[in-house]
């Protein structure tokens, strides 16, 4: 079509609205999920290195650098799982009866299963101590 | 009724003299019962005859007047200015889609994306054209949502998704296809599960969401498209696993 203005997106264009704004924190939040288990892999490999290798790492991991980058970065899982829980309920609609259960009630089913399953783990991990 | 003055800022495009686009403020009287196809309209007849915009029915049933109003995807027919409770009103083409003049845009691409998922009732044999096909409640009740759409494009506008890959089938079509495949008199669901489950179908969303936020019918094209997911996984595996399946 001659002399049609063709479309495009504007640069910033997720910063218009706070939906594309959150969209875009999820996203974010995926590509950290990744990193941790960048993390995770590494202290594998540092362990099958030896125990000094593998100390060394833990050492690094405990810097306040690195604390404070786990904080930014703790903070954007949460948020990417915060709203995938949000988007379960919309994504497949549970239909126990005539009507699907409303998106709110399968969010916070699951946040309550998310608490438990996080407080087993950490009374696992820290309940001995 | 009580009178007051607002300024509407439109999005001006001259086809004929090339460029950006650009916005050109119209003061005019507004009252509380007027919507902004109104204030358009106000313009057209009083101001400016060469402001360009597509409208028809005024009563959010023809899908035409859709525009980005304030930033965001409306019918401009369904949006009063007092509601926007601003003294000036931006009105811009929905975004996503070239601009052919002011506010008018150029839909073929969505057309044909439409026409790919096939809108229409598929059966191998049609029988007795004199026969009925009955439909109970619950069978309506099964597409009755997505068969809502008015084909507005707000959905379209608002998906960041078609902004980034504009080949994506986008949320619009994607609810017409599973509105046809909902329907029990349907024959037609491998042929539009084939098309969607592709690099440039459903499997492109993102689930930003925005689409079924702008519906105007509430026809929730996200959660339409996250179905059609499921139901291209089902064939997929059925075809892994039963060779011939269709």
């Amino acid at each position: 079509m001659p002399n049609e203005y063709p479309a495009r997106r504007r640069s910033g264009w997720w910063l218009r609205n706070p939906r594309y704004f959150m969209f875009q924190m999820r996203e974010i939040g995926g590509v950290v999920s990744a990193l941790y288990g960048l993390v995770l892999l590494n202290l594998l490999m540092q362990l099958s290195a030896g125990e000094s290798a593998y100390n060394s790492f833990l050492t690094t991991l405990r810097t306040p650098p690195v604390l404070y980058l786990n904080l930014v970065f703790f903070g954007f899982v949460v948020w990417h799982a915060i709203t995938w829980f949000m988007l379960i309920g919309k994504a497949q609609p549970i239909r126990l009866t005539r009507e699907p259960l409303p998106w709110k009630i399968v969010f916070g089913i699951n946040l309550i299963l998310w608490f438990v399953v996080s407080g087993a783990v950490v009374y696992l991990i820290f309940g001995g101590m | 009724m009580a009178e007051r003055e607002i300024v509407f800022r439109v999005t001006r495009y001259r086809p004929t003299a090339g460029g950006r686009p650009t916005f050109q403020d119209y003061r005019i009287p507004v009252r509380d019962d007027m919507v902004v196809l109104d204030g358009l309209n106000y313009i057209k007849d009083h101001v400016d005859p060469s402001l360009t915009f597509r409208w028809s029915c005024r009563m959010g049933i023809c899908g035409s007047c859709g525009a980005n109003v304030d930033g965001r995807p409306r019918l401009t027919c369904g949006t009063y200015i007092r509601d926007l409770g601003k003294r000036i009103v931006k009105v811009e083409p929905l975004s996503n889609f070239p601009i052919l003049k002011d506010l008018v845009v150029d839909f073929d691409d969505f057309l044909n994306k439409l026409a790919s998922v096939k809108p229409h009732i598929i059966r191998k044999d049609w029988g007795d054209w004199t026969k009925e096909y009955t439909q109970y409640p619950e069978d309506l009740e099964a597409y009755r949502q997505q068969s809502l759409c008015i084909n507005c494009m707000l959905c379209y506008a608002a998906c960041p998704v078609v902004g980034a890959s504009p080949e994506f089938v986008g949320p619009a079509a994607s609810a017409l296809a599973l509105r046809y495949i909902r329907d029990t008199r349907d024959e037609g669901a491998a042929e539009r599960l084939a098309r969607l489950n592709t690099k440039t179908g459903v499997w492109e969303c993102t689930f930003v969401g925005e689409c079924s936020v702008v519906c105007p019918k509430d026809v929730d094209p996200a959660g339409a498209i996250q179905t059609l997911k499921f139901l291209a996984t089902q064939r997929h595996m059925r075809r892994l696993l039963m060779p011939g399946a269709r």
